[in-house]
Formats: structure tokens, sequence, C-alpha cells
């Protein structure tokens, strides 16, 4: 299991990543803007499931 | 995928360590985040001398500054309005506005951005997932839609997981009752009172018989109810469906529930919240089972206005046994027992008001509904029982009575008057139900 969740995590960062880079962008298009929201917060569930087992330790 | 128990098998199975370890790093997370971002939260940690830094074992938590309800209210109704100082996002991201039911006091507003909301219907798809509602269902919900979160979340959760969703707001009992028959719907969810309610009502006005409805499982909440093991019985055999339980709250969230197993407990969902329970009387953090105390608990994940080391007043204790189910998320046995508030002395013996219930809806002949009156002659405590007798039952009146005033003195050491009622006569709740009133706090 841990291998595909490995591979998962680094798929969802790039998601995340793909968003972030709309950044400049989505201002002047509150279609853009509002929905990238929403997305952001799905991939922010995603983060929750699989990104955040994966980081070692207590922090 | 539909066969897999498990939401996420990542979390729900995580080897104990592991998940002490997520919790440990996701409780600092929040804890930094409160700190730098609600005026009122620093205020608090900081009078008590605890900075984000502080925090590196969990009996380090224990010593931040636990938040209750009253506070909450203090804060509000004032800027950012109507949430004030607790506030940790800028107002206009905050999309969802929700309030307590106000069954204690006044109504605590609650804050949710756009992602908390997807918060909140995640924490639910744990739920029902582990209830056993798959894409197949079509899931009726007979709730008002109103500024009470209730059911909200789990519309939502059941939208994610692929169930077809049927908004049963607006009509009425019977209208609902109706619907549910003619889309033959397969899974509901609702409060104990009002899922007792409905059957009652489509047997006794309209003659129609719930176990042939098609409703094969149901998700109780607002209330306990579905974890009193008579409660259950009753509304599983007016269904003929499966019941289960789960337990939440406008401040914290969907934070525990029954699985398919049914383990006489709801499992915590250890990796979204961190719980701790309290003794009572002495503060003391109690990590073994067997020992009852006060909840207080920590959403991890929750933005806008978050719950951190919450006094929830709920009474729980740890089961000792793992759950056949295979998910590591801790059980508390017998899910929610009562609320430290519910509690009360009457004559001098210590009396949670489901010990009542329990008793009433394991005797046959007796209806769902009770009440329970104390109040004071002179000095003395007096408590009262009224309870409806099932039409048909008239000649049993004398058994029923000693056995309930029997099984009442074995579970809750009091002695009772009981009143009769035809069945039909107590009041009935349309949601959550107040059966026990205190006269001698008036």
């Amino acid at each position: 299991m841990d291998a595909n969740v490995e591979k998962i995590s680094i798929e969802i960062e790039k998601l995340k990543s793909s968003i972030e880079r709309l950044e400049d962008v989505r201002q002047d298009f509150p279609a853009l803007d509002l929905n990238l929201k929403r997305i952001m917060a799905g991939v922010k569930m995603l983060e929750l499931n699989f990104v955040d087992p994966l980081e070692e330790g207590p922090g | 995928m539909d066969k897999t128990p498990f939401w996420n098998p990542l979390l729900e199975t995580m080897d104990l360590e592991k998940l002490k370890n997520l919790q440990l790093k996701k409780f600092k997370r929040i804890f930094a985040w409160t700190y730098d971002r609600s005026r009122f939260h620093r205020s608090l940690y900081d009078r008590a001398g605890i900075r984000p830094e502080d925090i590196r074992s969990f009996e380090d938590i224990r010593h931040v500054p636990k938040v209750e309800k009253s506070m909450m209210r203090d804060v509000q109704r004032k800027d950012p309005f109507p949430y004030g100082d607790a506030l940790c996002v800028p107002l206009e991201e905050v999309s969802e506005f929700r309030q307590t039911s106000g069954t204690t006091g006044q109504p605590v507003y609650q804050a949710d951005t756009w992602q908390d909301w997807e918060w909140w219907s995640e924490c639910w798809a744990y739920i029902l997932w582990a209830q056993g509602y798959r894409p197949s269902d079509r899931m009726f919900i007979p709730f008002g839609y109103n500024v009470f979160v209730a059911f909200w979340a789990g519309h939502y959760a059941a939208e994610k997981i692929g169930c077809e969703v049927v908004p049963g707001g607006v009509l009425d009992t019977q209208a609902r009752i109706l619907k549910i028959q003619e889309l033959r719907a397969t899974a509901m969810m609702a409060t104990p009172t009002y899922v007792l309610g409905m059957a009652d009502t489509a047997k006794t006005k309209m003659n129609i018989d719930p176990t042939e409805l098609g409703i094969r499982r149901i998700t109780c909440a607002g209330e306990p109810g579905a974890s009193i093991p008579s409660t259950k019985e009753r509304m599983q055999n007016a269904w003929n469906a499966r019941v289960f339980d789960h337990a939440g709250a406008t401040e914290i969230g969907a934070w525990s529930f029954e699985c398919e197993c049914q383990p006489g407990g709801m499992h915590v969902n250890d990796a979204f919240f961190l719980v701790e329970i309290e003794d009572i009387d002495t503060g003391e953090i109690i990590d073994v089972p067997g020992r009852r105390g006060k909840m207080v608990i920590t959403a991890f994940d929750r933005m806008a206005q978050p719950c951190v080391r919450f006094d929830a007043k709920d009474i729980i204790e740890w089961d000792p046994k793992p759950c056949a189910c295979g998910r590591t998320f801790r059980l508390i046995k017998g899910g929610v027992v009562g609320r430290a508030d519910d509690i009360t002395k009457v004559k001098g013996v210590l009396l949670a008001p489901s010990a009542i219930e329990e008793v009433v809806r394991g005797i046959e002949g007796l209806g769902n509904e009770y009440e329970v009156v104390v109040d004071k002659l002179g000095d003395i405590d007096r408590i009262k029982l009224k309870v409806e007798l099932i039409p048909g039952q008239e000649d049993r009146t004398q058994a029923i009575e000693a056995e309930l005033k029997d099984q009442l003195r074995l579970k809750t050491n009091l002695g009772y008057r009981i009143e009769f009622y035809d069945h039909g006569r107590l009041p009935r709740y349309d949601v959550k139900a107040r059966r026990f009133r205190d006269m001698r706090k008036k």
C-alpha cells in the first residue's frame, strides 16, 4: 500500500501546483477563481487523506 | 471498490503508533493556526502561558486551556459580525452559517469556509461508508434544511459517496412517508425521535407498514437513542432496517460513528479528531477503558472557527476491545451515554436520563414516548414517570407497572411514581425530544 500511497501523494501535490500556477490569472475570471477555490477544497481533502499520513514523525 | 469496508483504509487501519504521531502533528498544526489567527484563543493561551512551540507531547496538550460553550457565546455577536474574535479567516471567506440548537442556552454561531464544508462532508463520508451505504442507495433525508447543521453534511456526504439523494425538507411527515414509498428509498437519516415518530404515523394514521417501505439502513444523529439497545431495537423492528448511531455537534464536527459490525459502541475518527476523556471530579485525563468521563475534543482540520480542546460535556468511556471491522480507530463503549449537564442528583442519587429510556423502551406494552418530571415536596425530591400504553395492553397495566418499577430501581436506584396515559397523549417531537423536566430549577 505504501508505494501506491506515495504515488498518490505525488500526484496530489502536482494537482495543487497546477492550481497554484493559475494564481496570477484567476483574479480576472470569477468563474476561474471561485471554481478553483472549490477544487482546492477537494484537493485539501485528498491531502488530509493521503499526504498528511505519509509525513514521518509527530512534526 | 464498493466491497471495501473502508472509505480510506490508509487512515482507518493505520498502526496505532503512527496514528498517535499523526494526531500530535495535526494538533500542533491547528493549535498554531488558532493561536496565530484567533484573538480570543490567543488571549486564552497567553493567560495560561502556552505558545505553539510548547506543544511537544500529549502531556503538553493537556495543559492547553479548554474552551466552553459559554465562552463562545461571550465572544460572538461582535465584530467581525456575527462571529467575533474566534474567527480565524477573513469574513468574506465564510460561506456557511449555522447555529447550535439552543437547548442549553443562547445559540452559538458557527462559521465555516467552503473548505470546512468539504471537510464536514468528508467526515460524514467516513461514517456512511462504514455503515454500508453505497452508490446503489437512494437516500431520503427528512429534515428541515435550516440553520441547524443537523443532516446538511450527511446530505453532501451521501452525494459524495455516490448515493442518489432525495431531500425531504418542507414536506410533512405523511408526505415524507408517501415519498419514501413512491421512490422506493433504501436509506434514511433522522433523529431517533423522528425515526420512531414516522413509523408511528405510518402505522396509526396511514395504515402503512413501515417494514414494507424498503428502507434498509438508517443513520441516527442529534440525540442519544441509537446506542441505547432497547431504542435501537424498536427502531430496527419498526422499519425492518439496520439502524446506526453517529455523534457529532455543530461546534465540533462529525467525530464518531457506529460501523457495520455494530460493536455496542462507536468509533472515534482518530485521524480527524483528538478525543480526550476527563474525569468529571478530578479533571485528570482517563486513558484506560472502563472509566466514564467528560469528552474534551479537538477537530484537527476545521479552520474558520476552530474547535481546540472543546469541553463537549458528552459522557463517554473507552472500550477495551478492538472491533471486528478491523479499524484501529478507537471505540467508545455504548456511544455517548449521557451529558454532564443532563446528569442530575435526585434524592441524593446520580441519575442519567438515558438509563430511564433504556428501561421504558425495553418493556413490551409501552409506547415510544415518555416523560420524566422531577420536583420537590418540601425538602424531598420526587420523580414521576409518564408512559403511554400501547392500545390493547390496558389489562396488563399492573404487570407493566411492576416491571417498570423493578427495572427502574435496578438501573437507576430510585423509586418512581408511574402515570399511565393513552397512546398519543404525551407530547410528540419533530426532531429532538425534551423528555426530562426538572421543576426544581424553576
